[in-house]
């Protein structure tokens, strides 16, 4: 009796271990990280996606089920299309050019024989500062929109008028601001990215296209460097895409104010800021735009992935 | 080897840290000493020097709880909101509000009681939106109003007289502007934010009616509105300021020649400028209007998560309606604010500061112009009739049309709070 | 002739170079100028390229500004900053060693599950976790500044690219010697993968340091006030002061820039090996 029930014990016990005690030591790896995973991620997550369906002013546990009310009320609200669309006009300002001027950076800075460790340090240094740093420099000093804004100062050297860069909306010079705030702080880090990209670049490819006469410069770069860069290029897409989906501290920062944010240049991310977390808490209705931009995200993400052959190798 | 023995050593020590500061709770640090429960007190971050220290000092004063007083930079509203969903919030705490969903969601405690014989000597115009069918639901700390400043010698060298109608100001605000001084400062979104329904207000319209409707369906409330387009399209505004237009930085700065800001900002521009400057209401904006000045006021309420409602509600009334010397001080002794009791207000003694030159004008404005913003107004409504506001003024989007999407949100939103309260 | 162009677009290089370099500096040509001025030097209409007598009081100022908690804040910042560095390299090296070595049925499984979350914006679950950790009772305490933040799912993911490129032989010698996986990893794999843990360590580290909105929230005392904080501190008071703005922001990034440069050349070489880029 005694044995014949703990010999399946047993059985279940090395099952549960897997062979050589696999699973038991993958756990031991894995467990405390996916632990933390699920209580700080994953239970927040499920709460909000149950919030979601009910109507949820100022609590967290809401008794009015509304079903999928808070989601078409958000699809049919103008400001959460708008915001959407400010996501699509910045991530097509953004991408594009993080990607080429950390390119050129690091195509620049790997070719320049004297100084290499300056230079790369010059273009790294802003990933060392905070949206909050690098907003209180371009809004207050750089970009104010008064006659000692540096931008103005230099302007006005040649007889132009003062122009409020954060607030004119025609034409749109807010864009100006908000991009140039974070190509500083970002195309640093990508240009480490290509960096080391390039540096992986094995030397006989480009003695061999040396012997196949092809001119250093641009025909080496097109066909050599490029090619050999993709691996790279595509997780700097994919990276400054999922990044640009999350942006919110130079926008809030930029362009808030005590009495809230323009309805100009709000990505996604601030409106629902304001319509979750302000004093009007709508945690239903924010909780329900969260969901919808997390399934964005995920479809834009996972489209790119499949676009870019990525995950073939794991397969 | 090294690494790990390191990362190992960085771990114990990362967990015995943890654990060595598991009790705090953030509200054992700066107690007031006194005895009985303890109760946390939070206040958002005011400007002017002076004001924690003195708040401090009236927790300290205290002796039937232990009041620790948090001063809250940044956020505030966001920061309370969030807080009230748990009870580690503050159990008393200093509100732009509350909202009418906050007091609907339970989160707030009934305070009518507290006003027991002096319900007439607070500020009816700042208690209307603390009250909900007939409940108070916080203590008004003091009564702060925004108004505009204008400078004397500069309207004098354009023959100017200040502002009487809004078309007025547009042709004021054109004539003062220069290469380097802009005619007027309403913010730097160009009035959306600091504004709000002012401008419907001195129409002789109103953001609500008394029977919950929206009360700006009405023609006159577009005329108005085209008005602050005008003054935009003029490049009159001043824009891109590094402070805002609750700072007077700009004004005292000379980067402007009018501003609009509160009454909080007088102490700092009747230092810079002396009497070289003038206070006025927002001029009428449709014939036969009045003048409108918003007012409102901070007012002291208590957590419905506290763990101490007697002793809570207890400390409010002895800060906010017995203590008035404290409440004197507040208001006058760091900012500038109007007490929100009447006699206090109206006693030329102990409101000595409030009793002569453009601070006797704007506590004038107050009574005579002032409107609060009526509690059914919910940010939801706020919002999108700011998003429309900053839409026409910066964008030039027709006045009617965007006033018509703004009513039928709020009208929307309006059916909601009255079907919850129903 | 050829060889004359090939200079001339190197010295052009060069020069394009210096120029951007500059434009990159500016911002920190800013905090310094407007840090060390008086107020009137910074408002003042004409543009000054540097103040013609340099505040340096600024500086002792802002640290005996009974208003806000400088030197307090600072110190909150570099603790909150290396534990959350040290919890996360821990386990997120961990678990990325697990999934990239350790074979398991469900692996690929659970190594999508944490690689999801990273496109949840942290926005999205705000809110429940605030009220998660609140109710943990772990509102300004330090546990709730950090244990919440540890678990970066791009930290495993960037462990795990670098473990499957990381030589096999290693730990095929070490297997013949009858170490399991547990003293594998900490006597071969951990010694010999520096390089990403100092990358790692340093993103992480910079971004602990710079966060913002869950320091502001859950450290509710002043006593629990991160750098950050401090900073917004002076941004929303009524009365902007220029000159104390900038000068505690450049107080802020100064421990940071010393960490980054001394860090930056493993951090290139970490990137190199780890296949953060593939």
């Amino acid at each position: 009796m005694n044995a014949d029930t703990t010999r399946p014990r047993g059985s279940l016990w090395r099952r549960l271990a897997g062979p050589q005690n696999r699973t038991l030591w993958f756990w031991v790896f894995v467990g405390p990280f996916a632990l933390g995973l699920i209580a700080f991620t994953y239970v927040p997550l499920g709460w909000s996606v149950y919030l979601s369906f009910f109507d949820a002013h100022n609590t967290v546990s809401p008794t009015d089920f509304v079903g999928f009310g808070n989601y078409t009320s958000m699809l049919r609200n103008d400001a959460f299309t708008d915001s959407l669309w400010t996501f699509v006009v910045f991530t097509a300002f953004i991408v594009p050019t993080t990607y080429l001027l950390s390119l050129s950076l690091a195509l620049m800075v790997n070719r320049v024989r004297r100084a290499q460790a300056f230079f790369r340090s010059v273009f790294f240094l802003p990933a060392a500062c905070s949206y909050v740093v690098a907003a209180l420099i371009w809004k207050m000093s750089i970009f104010n929109g008064v006659r000692f804004g540096l931008a103005n100062t230099v302007l006005g050297w040649f007889g132009a008028d003062q122009t409020a860069w954060l607030s004119t909306t025609d034409p749109p010079w807010y864009w100006l601001v908000i991009v140039t705030v974070r190509l500083w702080l970002q195309a640093g880090f990508y240009m480490i990215l290509f960096l080391a990209g390039l540096q992986r670049i094995s030397p006989t490819l480009y003695e061999a296209a040396a012997v196949d006469g092809a001119r250093p410069g641009w025909q080496v770069l097109r066909h050599i460097t490029l090619p050999q860069l993709r691996a790279t290029s595509v997780a700097v897409v994919l990276l400054l895409v999922i990044n640009a989906f999350q942006a919110f501290d130079e926008f809030y920062n930029l362009l808030s104010d005590s009495r809230g944010y323009p309805p100009y240049a709000r990505p996604p991310l601030v409106y629902l800021y304001y319509t979750a977390l302000g004093q009007g808490q709508n945690l239903g209705l924010g909780s329900a735009g969260a969901v919808l931009l997390a399934l964005i995200i995920a479809v834009v993400t996972i489209g790119q992935a499949r676009w870019f052959g990525l995950g073939r190798k794991e397969d | 080897m090294t690494i790990s023995r390191r990362a190992l050593l960085a771990s114990g020590a990362a967990l015995g840290l943890l654990t060595a500061c598991g009790s705090n709770t953030g509200r054992d640090g700066g107690g007031s000493g006194g005895s009985g429960p303890k109760l946390a007190q939070w206040y958002h971050q005011y400007g002017e020097a002076g004001t924690e220290e003195a708040v401090k000092r009236y927790a300290d004063a205290y002796d039937k709880a232990d009041v620790s007083v948090q001063w809250r930079p940044g956020n505030y509203d966001e920061q309370t909101a969030a807080a009230l969903l748990t009870k580690s919030g503050p159990d008393v705490f200093e509100v732009n509000g509350p909202t009418l969903d906050q007091i609907q969601g339970g989160q707030v405690l009934d305070l009518t009681d507290l006003f027991d014989g002096v319900k007439d000597d607070f500020n009816p115009v700042v208690l209307a939106p603390k009250t909900h069918e007939g409940r108070i639901w916080a203590v008004p700390q003091v009564v702060d109003m925004q108004l505009l400043y204008y400078r004397k010698s500069l309207l004098a060298d354009a023959g100017r007289k200040p502002p009487a109608t809004l078309e007025e100001l547009v042709d004021t605000a054109r004539e003062l502007t220069t290469k380097k001084v802009k005619g007027l400062f309403l913010g730097n979104d160009g009035g959306a934010g600091a504004l709000g329904g002012t401008p419907l207000y001195a129409a002789g319209l109103r953001l609500v009616t008394d029977d919950g409707k929206a009360g700006f369906d009405d023609p006159a409330a577009a005329r108005a509105l085209a008005h602050l387009r005008e003054l935009y399209e003029d490049k009159s505004l001043l824009l891109g300021a590094p402070s805002d237009w609750s700072d007077p930085s700009a004004f005292v700065q000379g980067l402007t020649a009018m501003q609009w800001s509160g009454l909080w900002a007088l102490p700092a521009v009747e230092k810079a400028l002396g009497d070289d400057f003038g206070v006025a209401a927002f001029p009428a904006a449709a014939p036969g209007a009045r003048p409108a000045v918003p007012v409102g006021a901070f007012g002291a309420a208590v957590s419905a998560r506290t763990a101490h409602k007697r002793a809570a509600k207890d400390f409010v009334k002895w800060l906010w309606i017995d203590r008035t010397d404290y409440q004197r001080d507040f208001a006058l002794s760091y900012g500038f604010h109007i007490p929100a009791r009447l006699s206090l207000a109206k006693d030329p003694e102990k409101a000595a500061p409030l009793s002569k030159g453009p601070a006797a004008d704007a506590v004038r404005f107050s009574t005579e112009n002032g409107y609060a913003e009526p509690l059914r107004w919910t940010p939801a409504s706020r919002v999108a009739y700011q998003d429309a506001l900053s839409r026409i003024i910066k964008s030039g989007a027709n006045p009617s049309s965007e006033l018509r999407s703004v009513l039928r949100k709020v009208s929307a939103e309006l059916a909601r709070v009255k079907k919850k309260s129903a | 002739m050829y060889d004359a162009w090939v200079r001339v677009g190197r010295a052009l290089r060069v020069a394009l170079l210096i120029a951007l370099a500059l434009l990159f500096l500016i911002p920190f040509y800013l905090l310094v100028r407007n840090g060390l001025a008086s107020e009137q030097d910074i408002t003042s209409p004409d543009w000054t390229f540097f103040p013609s007598t340099l505040h340096w009081s600024n500086i002792t100022e802002l640290f005996e500004d009974s208003t806000v908690p400088m030197a307090r804040s600072l110190f909150n910042s570099a603790v909150i900053a290396v534990l959350t560095t040290a919890g996360t390299l821990l386990l997120a090296s961990l678990a990325g060693y697990g999934l990239a070595r350790i074979p398991y049925r469900y692996a690929n499984h659970v190594f999508y599950a944490i690689l999801g979350t990273m496109m949840v914006p942290a926005a999205v679950t705000f809110v429940p976790s605030f009220v998660l950790v609140s109710s943990l009772g772990w509102i300004s305490t330090l546990r709730g500044l950090i244990v919440p933040t540890l678990f970066s799912a791009f930290a495993c993911f960037v462990f795990r690219q670098y473990f499957l490129g990381f030589p096999r032989e290693l730990e095929d010698a070490a297997r013949v010697d009858g170490l399991g996986y547990w003293r594998t990893y900490w006597l071969i794999v951990v010694p010999n993968a520096r390089p990403v843990f100092a990358a790692v360590g340093t993103i992480v580290f910079i971004g602990a340091w710079n966060s913002f909105l869950w320091p502001l929230v859950i450290g509710q005392d002043r006593d629990a006030w991160t750098v950050q904080v401090a900073l917004a501190s002076f941004t929303t008071s009524q009365v902007i002061r220029l000159h104390e703005l900038f000068v505690a922001a450049a107080v802020s990034i100064v421990p940071l820039l010393v960490v980054f440069l001394f860090f930056q050349r493993w951090i290139v070489a970490g990137v190199e090996r780890s296949g953060i880029d593939d």
